[in-house]
């Protein structure tokens, strides 16, 4: 067995662990509730059986001489968007759709191309083969014009089918890293450790083919930016605060990043904290994480965990650090839109404290990165800074 | 001795002239209002043998006609009309006998002349023309044509009174309703939108040439052209579309159409009125039109040009699916500039006389001005032509992922409805292609056809469809016919059947064997049927029969989406066709090659 490094002491974690406990009381309590809606794992015959079912509708309308029309559910819209503290955002049960129709000029690229889609998936279900969203796009670049519209057809098609990505046999190409106590089993029988090496590993595709998780973990730290992840590994704070694991999904989080913190926290319930930037770009990447965004609100409780707290960078730290407002980067125009437009999100009501430090951001009309940090010492976010909040609780 | 025809539009104009200079005093762009009676009562003459003789009376049902002064009225008339000068009678104070005789009929011209019923026939076609012309730019004159040939009566009401109009700039109105323009189209039950959209260009002025001057008519004019194209852009999304025609429409001051009715278009004018636009710019390569038919409820525009396919090939018709470029050129007098009645007959005169001089002595104004609007007005075309491009893409990829799902599928049951499904598509197709032929048939320029003769053209497009879409050797490529049968979704794939014979014959390394490329493979947890060497050879005949129904699946895509094809002729259409032909075929003929019972 590898060589466990020497972390604080144990009276470091007190606080720690009484969070921990804190979240275990309160899952306990909420666990009576079944979760409802969401996608679930879907057998390839379940999948073949759907889209199946779509060509026969179309093929049905044709016959009564209509044109065919695909209805996929509006995930654009707040209104078809509730919200559920323990699970985060979620699609309602009855929610309005909109119609992608074959007969019409906007529209008929979109509906052509879900059938294309459609049609790559059956084929990949069928033989058992999985393919990237990139790989998908590469068929026929000229057609899909690009990679974003892929990927927003291949949300459509696993809203629409009920089914998750995985289940569509479509990998999404993994960018997270992930780095600490931790070690586990991918599905090909290989036994991974993020603990051995000096650098961080990366998340694998395959979520759901991992086995046999091993941890002592007290907390896990998501990080926003791979700069500071990577500051962080050098600093080699894992080590000083073992055990703990860092995972970092690289600014907006890929599906499997967000899948595998999902994972580590329904079998561990470690306290997870995120370390973002003091803007309204770090609170969106943090709220993916807790809550989930609108456009995947279908696969919700695949994929947000609501136990996440804000450790840090908080809009309150730069006063109360006396950061100097040379460091500071004023707020755009945009930054106080998108600062605008998550105030108004269900879920803010929730967080009278979010609430008071984005009061905080909008009043000084600043906003800080982590790096800001680095004014005062250079390994002060590692030496000082993050064990200190970790030690008393400096977290919302 | 002048027609019928010529003489009631010379007194249509006279009236017109006099209104406009009646109301010249208002204010510019008050359109001028009025309703006029024009009957035509004929007679077989006592006189003359086959030769009808017609009294026609030109009657205003208010007394809008203001100040016309008979005598004067009558004096000028002659002297236009020398051959009628005899025959003509104002009878505003005399008892009429006209069944019209309860209305207020103030003003009233009768003139009596023979006729040869088809010069009757030919005169009413052109005084019709003449009052459509009217009509689209003074929505507010309304016409009631009446013709009584031996006892059997025939009436035409024209107006436009309750219709969108257009307002242009220089205080003359267009009436925007499509009808008035094109004919319906058959097979598109109604236009998503039913108006033109005129764009006008910026006015030029343009001076009336030195020579013309001395004839008393002094100054400056002012042209100002608008563009539309006919039918509306947005009624053709769903279809291929070209400019097929390009119409142009003279109207003088007064909003008087400038070459009289009835007149054959002058070899002249034509060449002139090239000028106005740079046709290259467009892509555009235009001749004369050949179609002057006037038998249809259409404003008959002064100048017709056809445009030839891009291949150079010139249709024999107007394309039933083509836009027309509609042109109108408005020419009036400076704003401000004093006009009196004689003046406004003598510019029209010099006008219908010199139009293509004046227009070529300020030619490069003119032209930038017509090309501004209609730079505009394709813009639209271009845009719907853009829409379209999508669509017809668009259908083609979407119907390949679903012939690529229903080949590739291993569930006998969806095979088995989706082949129900379009089992139930040719019963339909039929039933549009009856519509199309009714319609075709009820065409309001369509001479009577035998029924010998529809049944033939049935016939011979039943057989055009069966050669099309489902004679396979039709198009079938060189080296085709080696190919084996490996029904797997990939070689459906009609990309890949471009890519040579070859494939077929040798799996690319890792694809799956013929057979094999049926089964359902291990890992697919597929409850449903395993696949045994006899259902294979089922599905084989499945899915035979579901490809070889393929093209009605594309017919009803083109029924449903508007896609149309011509029928006979190398139109754009019939090219889409040839498309969606080459693109679906390939996976049919193969399937049809290779014979479905060989496993």
């Amino acid at each position: 067995m590898a060589f466990a490094p020497m972390g604080p002491e144990a009276s470091f974690f007190e606080v720690l662990d009484q969070h921990r406990a804190s979240l275990l009381a309160t899952l306990r309590r909420g666990s009576h509730e079944p979760p409802c809606g969401g996608t679930r794992p879907t057998s390839s015959s379940e999948v073949l059986a759907s889209i199946e079912h779509i060509i026969q509708d179309i093929i049905a309308s044709l016959a009564r001489n209509e044109a065919p029309v695909f209805s996929v559910d509006n995930r654009s819209s707040w209104e078809n968007i509730k919200f559920e503290d323990s699970v985060g955002l979620q699609m309602v049960s009855h929610c309005t759709t909109r119609k992608i129709k074959s007969d019409s000029p906007k529209s008929v690229q979109n509906f052509a191309l879900i059938l294309k889609i459609l049609s790559v998936i059956y084929k990949l279900v069928q033989s058992n083969t999985y393919a990237t969203k990139r790989d998908i796009y590469y068929t026929d670049s000229q057609l899909f014009g690009s990679q974003t519209i892929v990927d927003n057809i291949i949300n459509d098609v696993s809203c629409m089918l009920k089914a998750p990505r995985r289940s569509l046999h479509i990998l999404s190409t993994s960018k997270g890293l992930i780095a600490g106590n931790l070690s586990f089993t991918e599905e090909d029988g290989s036994r991974v450790n993020c603990a051995g090496c000096s650098t961080a590993v990366a998340v694998p595709s395959n979520i759901q083919g991992l086995r046999n998780f091993i941890t002592d973990a007290k907390f896990l730290l998501i990080v926003e930016k791979d700069a500071t992840f990577q500051r962080l590994l050098d600093d080699n704070f894992c080590s000083r605060m073992s055990p703990c694991i860092m995972v970092t999904g690289k600014g907006v989080p890929d599906l499997n990043t967000r899948l595998l913190v999902k994972k580590l926290w329904d079998l561990f319930h470690l306290p997870l904290f995120t370390l973002v930037d003091a803007d309204p770009h770090g609170m969106e990447i943090m709220c993916i994480y807790k809550y989930g965004s609108k456009s995947m609100s279908f696969e919700a409780h695949n994929l947000t965990v609501p136990a996440i707290r804000w450790l840090g960078l908080l809009p309150s730290d730069i006063n109360r650090l006396n950061i100097p407002k040379s460091t500071l980067i004023p707020l755009t125009k945009r930054d106080q839109m998108k600062l605008d437009s998550i105030l108004r999100r269900p879920y803010i009501t929730c967080q009278p404290f979010w609430r008071k430090e984005m009061e905080i951001m909008t009043a000084s009309k600043m906003k800080a990165e982590i790096q800001a940090l680095t004014f005062i010492s250079s390994d002060y976010l590692s030496r000082v800074y993050l064990p200190n909040k970790l030690k008393f609780g400096g977290w919302i | 001795m002048e027609g019928i025809s010529v003489a009631v539009c010379e007194i249509l104009r006279y009236l017109i002239i006099h209104w406009k200079c009646e109301t010249a005093g208002i204010s510019k762009g008050v359109l001028l209002e009025g309703q006029l009676v024009i009957s035509i009562e004929a007679l077989n003459s006592k006189h003359q043998e086959n030769a009808l003789h017609c009294v026609t009376t030109i009657a205003c049902a208010s007394s809008s006609y203001g100040g016309l002064v008979p005598k004067k009225f009558l004096k000028e008339i002659r002297s236009i009309l020398p051959g009628l000068s005899a025959k003509l009678r104002w009878t505003s104070e005399e008892a009429s006998c006209s069944p019209d005789a309860s209305k207020v009929s103030p003003f009233r011209v009768i003139f009596e002349v023979d006729e040869g019923p088809s010069m009757l026939m030919t005169d009413c076609l052109a005084i019709k023309d003449f009052l459509r012309r009217i009509i689209v730019v003074h929505p507010k004159i309304g016409f009631n044509f009446s013709v009584k040939v031996n006892g059997a009566l025939s009436m035409e009401i024209f107006g436009t009174e309750n219709e969108p109009i257009f307002h242009l700039l220089n205080g003359s109105a267009l009436a925007v309703n499509h009808q008035h323009y094109v004919r319906p189209k058959c097979g598109v039950p109604e236009f998503l939108c039913s108006r033109i959209h005129p764009v006008p260009g910026h006015p030029v002025t343009v001076s009336i040439p030195d020579d013309v001057a001395g004839m008393g008519v002094l100054g400056e004019l002012v042209l100002t052209p608008a563009a539309a194209l006919c039918p509306c852009p947005k009624a053709f999304s769903n279809q291929e579309n070209r400019i097929s025609s390009v119409s142009m429409f003279l109207y003088g001051p007064s909003g008087l159409p400038l070459i009289p009715p009835g007149q054959e278009q002058p070899a002249a004018i034509f060449t002139e009125l090239t000028c106005v636009i740079d046709w290259k710019k467009y892509h555009l390569c235009v001749g004369p039109s050949v179609d002057y038919s006037s038998d249809r409820d259409l404003v008959l525009p002064d100048v017709s040009y056809q445009v030839e396919s891009q291949e150079g090939a010139q249709a024999q018709n107007v394309d039933p699916w083509g836009q027309t470029l509609l042109l109108f050129l408005f020419v009036d007098f400076h704003s401000g500039f004093p006009v009196q009645r004689m003046e406004l007959w003598g510019v029209h005169t010099m006008l219908t006389a010199r139009l293509g001089a004046v227009l070529l002595e300020h030619q490069r104004a003119v032209r930038d001005s017509v090309h501004i609007a209609v730079d505009q007005a394709l813009e639209q075309h271009h845009q719907a032509a853009e829409a379209h491009r999508k669509l017809r893409a668009s259908h083609a990829v979407a119907v390949s992922s679903i012939m690529s799902v229903v080949s590739g599928s291993t569930s006998s049951s969806f095979r088995q409805l989706c082949l129900q499904a379009l089992q139930e598509l040719p019963a339909q197709n039929d039933g549009a292609q009856n519509a199309e032929d009714t319609c075709e048939r009820s065409g309001p320029e369509r001479l009577p056809e035998t029924s010998g003769q529809a049944e033939g053209k049935r016939r011979k497009r039943s057989a055009e469809e069966t050669l099309g879409f489902r004679s396979p050797p039709a198009v079938s490529p060189p080296g085709a016919i080696p190919r084996r049968l490996e029904p797997t979704e990939a070689s459906l794939d009609p990309k890949e059947w471009e890519a040579g014979p070859d494939r077929g014959r040798v799996p690319a390394p890792g694809s799956a064997s013929p057979e094999s490329g049926l089964e359902v493979p291990a890992g697919a947890e597929r409850g449903r049927e395993v696949d045994h060497p006899a259902v294979i050879k089922r599905r084989f005949t499945s899915v035979l029969v579901v490809s070889s129904l393929s093209p009605l699946c594309v017919l009803l895509w083109r029924e449903l989406t508007g896609i149309q094809v011509r029928r006979g002729g190398a139109g754009a259409a019939g090219r889409a066709r040839g498309e969606a032909r080459g693109r679906l075929m390939p996976p049919f003929l193969w399937l049809s090659q290779a014979h479905p019972c060989s496993p």
